[in-house]
């Protein structure tokens, strides 16, 4: 199976006023192609860092990252994005869609700003079948539940057919019934199309549906548990 | 509505109707001000046109068509007309007084009706010509922009009331003529004219006619003017007129410009975290700045419908109300448009640059 992210000896530090703050201290990861990953660990331990270190958000004050053979690290702002468009989707915990697109729009902005102006409504409808979202593609985030605005970030992240979907947290904002109806997608998702998946999640429960969980604590990764398969 | 720019200016109704009212004002003060003065300016070109006289003689440094001053004896009318070459002379007074309707100014003439009707080739369409001292005609345009008609009271002068005995066509110098003798008893000044027509005889041209004039004994020491110099367009012979346009032009530019940014800048941070969002899903700096322009676009170029509609409703209503003349050119409104979209643009510009180089991760927790 080939490596499709790998992170090596990652250090970053914030500075705050005239004080250093290390949020990573030496993380190295590597993600296989089709994995389900989860992250875990407490408040304030680097996570969140972590997972914008590894969407380009972010630069590391030192490391590497390499996604799908492409150095994260060394490129340019412009390249970053440029490997974000194409390569990464993000789920995030607040959903974060357009309030001014319906589920339908939501997907079209990220398709169009995939690939420069194209749509491929084939491929949209496909995806809001898969998550079951057919019925809600005209309706706009405030018309529909958590559960359902989750499941459109996801569709959004995926229309594009990522190499890798970062997800922040996503049923941190949803009710355990939710939850499990989102953590099912992903698992789907991993499951039938070799989705790679990495999850940050505070949750045991969501944390057990991935293939691997990736516990950290103080900027440093301190349990890579053995590979759980739950399908 | 799956258009990003066009859900956002949909979404934020109040935001945009203000982004509009912006464009709007500085395209409709342009088209306005420049239709006013191109308006007023043709409008007295046209009249002026219609005086068939060759030759202005006034006295010297009298203004251009806008002296109220009566400073020139009438003696000189029969001193002229002994000028070889001369056809006819024909005294005038021209007085600007303040519109009745506190709005702009009137132009009265005081000539003698029926040479001046003669040599201007201009006739009465309805009622008769002044004879009393309280009498007054009117052109076509005055009747129709004032609702008189033969038998109404005009306030001249102050409060005093003129009565209109007749209508003439085509129009030609002022609006408002009364008899010469009427004007120089309201201006206490008999015997007095402001400048003298002259018309020369059919085979003399009217520069020999002028050095004739000017080598006369009898009339040295005066202005002579050629008509067609006199009345050339407004524009040109108010030197400043070009450069107020110019200046305002630019300063509706700014209002256009100055709005927008401050509507688009408000948006931006109403909107960081959307921006943030686009920038996770790996938009480019140039497509956040395109969408913001995009939209700043489409604002103006609402904003530019609203002007000219503004613009010729605005200038229909004063016109009407007022009297005064509106004309709109192709040039200026190709003027307004580049400023209305150029503007909103521009204004458009800073706030693009600032959302595109917004910190992704920042924006993202923005509350």
């Amino acid at each position: 199976m080939r490596t499709i992210l790998q992170a090596e000896n990652l250090e970053k530090v914030y500075r705050i006023g005239k004080v250093d703050v290390p949020a990573l201290r030496g993380v190295s990861l590597d993600v296989q192609e089709g994995e389900f990953l989860a992250i875990m660990g407490p408040s304030g331990c680097g996570k969140s860092t972590m997972l914008h270190l590894l969407g380009g958000l972010l630069t590391p004050t030192s490391g590497r990252i390499l996604i799908d053979d492409e150095d994260l690290t060394a490129a340019s702002d412009a390249k970053r994005t440029d490997i974000r468009r194409r390569k990464i989707g993000f789920v995030f915990q607040r959903f974060n869609l357009f309030p001014t697109l319906t589920a339908e729009g939501n997907l079209r902005l990220a398709e169009r700003i995939h690939s420069n102006g194209a749509d491929d409504p084939e491929r949209r409808r496909e995806v809001l079948r898969l998550l079951r979202l057919e019925d809600k593609m005209h309706h706009k985030p405030l018309e529909l539940s958590g559960g359902e605005q989750q499941r459109v970030a996801l569709a959004r992240a995926v229309v594009t057919r990522p190499a890798i979907i970062l997800a922040d947290e996503p049923t941190g904002n949803l009710d355990s019934e939710n939850s499990a109806i989102v953590l099912n997608m992903f698992q789907e998702l991993n499951f039938r199309f070799h989705q790679t998946i990495v999850m940050i999640t505070h949750n045991p429960e969501a944390a057990q549906m991935c293939r691997r969980i990736v516990q950290m604590r103080d900027g440093q990764i301190v349990e890579p548990a053995a590979s759980v398969v739950q399908m | 509505m799956d258009n990003l720019i066009a859900a956002n200016i949909r979404q934020r109704p109040v935001r945009s109707l203000v982004s509009v009212a912006g464009v709007a004002l500085g395209v409709a003060l342009v088209m306005l001000f420049t239709g006013l003065s191109r308006g007023m300016s043709n409008d007295l070109q046209r009249r002026s046109q219609n005086v068939r006289a060759e030759i202005i003689f006034t006295r010297p440094g009298a203004m251009e068509l806008t002296s109220s001053t009566a400073n020139l004896s009438t003696k000189y009318v029969d001193r002229l007309k002994a000028v070889e070459g001369v056809a006819e002379a024909l005294p005038v007074i021209r007085y600007i007084s303040q519109n009745n309707r506190g709005f702009g100014f009137e132009l009265l003439d005081g000539v003698d009706w029926a040479p001046f009707a003669a040599m201007n080739d201009i006739h009465l369409v309805e009622g008769r010509a002044p004879e009393a001292a309280d009498e007054v005609i009117i052109d076509e345009s005055k009747k129709r922009n004032s609702n008189l008609t033969v038998g109404s009271t005009l306030s001249l002068f102050g409060d005093k009331p003129y009565r209109v005995t007749g209508v003439y066509a085509p129009e030609s110098g002022a609006r408002v003529k009364m008899s010469l003798r009427a004007m120089q008893e309201a201006l206490e000044s008999p015997g007095k004219c402001q400048y003298i027509l002259v018309k020369c005889k059919d085979g003399y041209e009217e520069k020999t006619v002028a050095r004739n004039i000017e080598a006369s004994r009898d009339t040295t020491g005066n202005k002579i003017q050629l008509t067609r110099e006199v009345f050339t367009s407004i524009e040109k012979s108010i030197p400043y007129l070009g450069i107020f346009l110019r200046v305002l032009v630019g300063l509706a530019a700014l209002v256009s410009a100055l709005v927008v940014m401050l509507a688009m800048y408000t948006t931006i941070t109403e909107r960081t975290r959307e921006i943030g969002i686009l920038k996770a899903m790996g938009a480019s700096r140039g497509y956040i700045i395109g969408v913001i322009e995009k939209e700043a676009i489409v604002i103006s170029a609402l904003g530019l419908v609203v002007g000219f509609a503004v613009a010729l409703s605005g200038g229909y209503l004063i016109s009407r109300a007022y009297g005064l003349v509106f004309e709109y050119g192709w040039r200026w409104a190709l003027v307004s448009a580049l400023i209305g979209l150029l503007g909103g643009a521009l204004g458009a510009l800073y706030p693009a640059i600032r959302a595109a180089n917004l910190d992704a991760v920042s924006a993202l927790s923005y509350e």
